[in-house]
């Protein structure tokens, strides 16, 4: 075969050669893909949770760096954080984190009426915690804890704080959800948009506890 | 472009979308995207480039005026001459633009995007609205980029470590909104990159062909697997880091100030996400020139799996060597000690990826094309920045040659050595991008000045360093000791210059070969991967039929057929016989 | 390559002299190895008519020599270095003179004691840029900075250290031969950072007296 001297002058009739090895030439037709385990959506939000779970990390790290170098800590003169209202707040978002459950299971029984219930169930509780969280921090603010005050302000606002958008942004989600479910649209068992949701919810939830425990307990 | 060959398999029911704009802008077909991900990254790299030639012109002649550059108004040039404030600007700027928006984009975008599906046997990506998304908010962050040029008091100059407290507070720097929206740019693109590496892995684990086991994956295909594990789990921790500083420069918080806070903390975060950030760039150069090597050997890749695990173990191993940039930044010297062992460990892996190479190479029957030599120059200078790393490893070296133009050469080695990856890339599969050739003979021109040019700007500043030039002056004569370096520091510019002139030949062959080039055949190289069995440019969704694969991707000169290459799709035996 | 080193005059430099040249030899032996082998192989295995490419995928046992050997090597030079490591950065031995090093943008405050030997007292000399250090004595350098981070290098002495704000690093040495030695910044510390220069005076025990009793005058 003239191989050698193709390979360095492709011509049009490589064509001819090539082709038995094709895809495009005759053959049995290839078995279809296998189905996935996991499906792309699902596979897609883990990634996206395993981002944001490092994005806490970075976040975290900092935090504990700059708590385990302050020698005193919350530093003198700084309000106390709203240890019992906070851990109040926390049931609630924790029990946001059931509803969203028992909406992803009535998803799966193709309920209806009992999905985009649970749902708003799950996205009033959300907006309490929001709510809940937001009059603390202008009483906070009130008695003189801001972003600028020190460390701990700072580092208060911002896990505390980002935190609170992931948690806004996560409503907006199940908002869109709820919508979505009372027009029907998970009527026919394609509920992989309920579970989705469902996963980002309960990491925002599941989130919640650690940055109490650190925040405002440790 | 050729579009003969997509229409002619457009009857095979594969989608071809209508319109300039659906087609060529807003388009959610990765080939596509690809494109213009490697578009992107060339723009940038001619400014970037241009960048390098003015600072290389401040440390040859000193205060001098730049040519043609007197028109430029204060305060960023005085009549042509650069300011130090502009110098920092300089260098700063062209680290960003050459790590993020010209590296980044080209091999992990525009290949990553263009290789993936096609070399998986995959129609697309798993969500392609989300990787044409990937690609708009990516231009957005270049846009923020070169727009910081234009604010008032000019773009960041706090280097591209961009380390606090100097970068903490416009005070410090002089230049408050350039710092701002280099922090702004990093993190919108760092949603770019979030939406890009979850659609590789998603891509990667879902929708290989039926028998494309991980193991028949070819090396591009891993390293990009890798590389996108990495930018998912590297980028978002310099997401957080961004965010705390930019709240230190806009909110007047104190996390990196050392006012409460702690200078340092940066660092440690920023290296965190950096020394993963060095994999990132540099595995998907490792994994072309694996694929380029074998193919232009003729010769199945030595060791394939010993090169999927150095991978593999480069990644691991590079989360925890982030302190070896930190030697002599007053972290404790125990952890040195630390680091220096993780980091010596972490050069075993990358020894194995050379020998690998090497075998390849033995025994094979060499064609020398264009991409082949510039895979042999990757090698060549990847050989140099390895072994210069182990330097700088040693603590106690490290503390002399820190911050010198040693770490110069050798981050140029390493990281500039991937252009060589880059063009290798381009000329090899510029005939499956485009349906067209490029031209053999401005290749090798291309590749001999390149390579020659690169060596003799890089090289020599190992021996600056050796001398103790440091980086990042912005005049050396101001040193009694440095004074000796001025006809060295003015070769490197001439080199360097030469480097430059050196990439007309390129972009003339390639302008010329994108219109005017010989059409390719389906498969030029008579190569193994599958991208090779779809047409030369391939139509939206690649294949007509869902290829199956039989065996590795790198089964050249087999003994099982005459032709010294066997396609992954081609059955034989058996299989051949059943019809499976 | 190594010629460009500039002249070590400190006790710890010639450690890190050895080490540097040693890595030097090993990594220069490996350079011309792998590219000898490229080049070869380039050559003896170029395209030629009626040869077909050797067909294997691998050889364990080759594969294995050379993931162990580099390993061996590089495990080497770490123990190697972490001795010398040790010895300049955290066992310091104790001071027989001390002075106070600030970075700032752009200059280098120094400290020095007056004549009862301690450090923020009355009678402390202060000077822009020149550290002044007698010969042949472990010098304890109070390395601060009060703005942004600033590095302290002495390429004669073979010294380099970050100043950061808000933190005191110590950093110390002992010289083995009078003279005046640069002492750049070698960290970024803003558009001025390219001339913060100062000097590192070593005097000889004569001098230094006379050095200390001028100021004192002065003062």
């Amino acid at each position: 075969m003239a191989r050698e001297a193709a390979a360095r002058m492709p011509k049009e009739d490589l064509a001819d050669v090539m082709s038995p090895v094709s895809a495009y030439g005759e053959g049995p037709p290839p078995p279809s893909r296998p189905e996935p385990v996991i499906s792309n959506a699902r596979l897609g939000l883990m990634m996206f949770i395993g981002a944001e779970v490092m994005f806490f990390a970075g976040l975290i790290g900092a935090f504990l760096v700059l708590r385990l170098s302050s020698e005193v800590w919350p530093p003198a003169g700084q309000p106390r954080l709203p240890v019992w209202i906070t851990g109040f707040n926390t049931l609630v978002l924790l029990s946001s984190g059931v509803a969203m459950h028992r909406a992803w299971l009535a998803a799966a029984a193709r309920e209806q009426v009992r999905l985009s219930g649970w749902l708003l169930v799950t996205g009033v509780l959300g907006t309490v915690f929001l709510t809940i969280q937001g009059y603390e921090w202008v009483r906070l603010i009130g008695f003189g804890l801001t972003m600028r005050s020190g460390l701990y302000g700072s580092t208060f606002y911002a896990l505390i704080g980002l935190h609170g958008l992931h948690v806004l942004g996560a409503l907006v989600w199940v908002g869109v959800v709820w919508m979505l479910a009372r027009r029907g649209r998970f009527a026919a068992g394609h509920t992989v948009g309920v579970e989705t949701c469902k996963m980002y919810w309960l990491f925002v939830v599941a989130l919640w506890p650690v940055l109490y425990g650190l925040v405002y307990l440790y | 472009m050729s579009e003969a060959a997509a229409s002619a398999h457009a009857d095979h029911g594969a989608h071809e979308p209508a319109g300039f704009w659906s087609h060529y802008v807003f388009s959610t077909d990765h080939k596509m995207i690809g494109r213009q991900f490697l578009f992107l990254g060339l723009f940038m790299l001619i400014i970037g480039g241009i960048l390098a030639m003015l600072i290389r012109w401040q440390l040859a002649w000193p205060e001098t005026e730049v040519p043609g550059l007197g028109w430029v108004p204060e305060p960023h040039m005085y009549e042509g001459i650069i300011p130090p404030s502009t110098y920092n600007m300089l260098f700063t700027m062209h680290a960003t633009i050459m790590i993020f928006f010209v590296v980044m984009p080209i091999m992990v975008g525009g290949f990553g995007n263009f290789l993936i599906p096609i070399m998986i046997g995959a129609k697309d990506m798993a969500f392609p609205l989300l990787n044409m998304l990937s690609f708009w908010v990516g231009a957005v962050a270049g846009v923020l980029m070169i727009a910081s040029f234009f604010v008032v008091g000019g773009a960041a100059s706090g280097g591209w470590t961009s380390y606090t407290p100097l970068t903490g507070a416009a005070v410090y720097t002089g230049v408050n909104w350039g710092i701002n929206l280099w922090v702004l740019s990093l993190f919108v693109l760092a949603f770019s990159s979030l939406m890009g590496s979850i659609n590789y892995i998603t891509t990667l684990i879902n929708m290989r062909a039926p028998g494309m086991t991980y193991f028949r994956l070819p090396l591009s295909i891993w390293s990009l697997f890798i590389t996108a594990v990495l930018l998912l789990l590297a980028l978002p921790v310099l997401t957080a880091a961004l965010g705390m500083l930019f709240f230190d420069r806009v909110f007047a918080t104190n996390f990196f100030l050392p006012a409460g806070g702690m200078p340092l903390l940066w660092q440690h975060l920023f290296w965190f996400f950096g020394h993963p950030e060095v994999y990132i760039l540099v595995l998907p150069a490792m994994g072309v020139t694996s694929d380029i090597l074998s193919v232009f050997s003729r010769k199945p890749i030595f060791g394939y799996r010993a090169m999927a695990y150095s991978m593999i173990a480069l990644a691991f191993l590079s989360w925890i060597v982030w302190g070896h940039h930190m030697f002599v930044s007053g972290m404790n010297p125990l952890l040195g000690t630390a680091f220096m062992l993780t980091t010596m460990v972490i050069a075993v892996p990358s020894a194995i990826k050379t020998f690998n190479w090497l075998g390849t190479l033995w025994g094979g029957s060499i064609r020398f094309t264009v991409p082949l030599l510039f895979a042999i120059g990757f090698v060549s200078n990847f050989v140099i920045g390895g072994l210069s790393g182990v330097f700088m490893a040693s603590t106690p070296v490290d503390i002399f040659i820190h911050d010198t133009y040693f770490i110069v050469a050798h981050f140029h080695y390493v990281v500039a050595g991937i252009i060589f990856a880059m063009f290798a890339a381009i000329y090899f599969w510029f005939p499956k991008m485009f349906g067209r050739m490029t031209n053999h003979t401005w290749g090798v021109v291309h590749f001999i000045g390149t390579y020659v040019f690169f060596n003799l700007t890089f090289f020599p500043m190992h021996f600056l360093g050796v001398g103790g030039h440091m980086r990042r002056i912005y005049n050396p004569m101001q040193y009694e000791y440095l004074e000796q370096f001025g006809d060295m520091n003015v070769f490197i510019t001439i080199s360097a210059f030469c480097l430059a002139i050196a990439q007309i030949p390129f972009v003339v062959n390639f302008i010329w070969s994108l219109f005017a080039g010989e059409k390719a055949s389906e498969n030029p190289w008579e190569a193994n991967t599958l991208e090779w069995t779809a047409p030369s440019p391939p139509p939206h969704g690649n294949f007509a039929t869902t290829p199956q694969v039989y065996r590795g991707p790198y089964e050249y000169s087999s003994p099982e057929v005459e032709e010294d290459w066997l396609p992954q799709t081609r059955p034989l035996g058996a299989a051949a016989a059943t019809g499976h | 390559m190594m010629s460009w080193l500039p002249e070590n005059v400190s006790t710890y430099g010639g450690q890190i002299d050895y080490l540097f040249y040693l890595i030097y030899y090993i990594t220069a032996a490996a350079l011309i190895l792998v590219t000898v082998l490229m080049v070869a192989f380039l050559i003896i295995y170029r395209q030629r008519e009626g040869r077909k490419a050797v067909y294997t995928h691998g050889n364990t046992a080759l594969e294995l020599t050379w993931t162990v050997i580099p390993a061996v090597i590089l495990l080497m030079l770490s123990f190697m270095s972490i001795s010398t490591w040790g010895e300049i950065k955290i066992y310091a031995p104790p001071a027989e003179y001390e002075v106070r090093v600030v970075g700032k943008q752009f200059n280098w405050d120094v400290f020095h004691p007056g004549p009862d030997g301690k450090l923020d007292t009355e009678d402390d000399i202060k000077i822009e840029n020149e550290v002044h250090v007698p010969v042949d004595k472990v010098v304890h350098v109070q390395l601060q900075a009060s703005d942004v981070i600033h590095s302290f290098f002495v390429p004669s002495f073979r010294v380099k250290q970050d100043a950061v704000p808000g933190r005191n690093i110590l950093v110390w040495f002992e010289v083995t031969k009078p003279g005046k030695y640069e002492l750049p910044c070698a960290e970024l510390c803003g558009f001025g950072h390219s001339g913060m220069l100062g000097w590192v005076i070593v005097h000889t025990p004569e001098d230094f007296e006379k050095f200390l009793k001028e100021n004192q005058e002065q003062g």
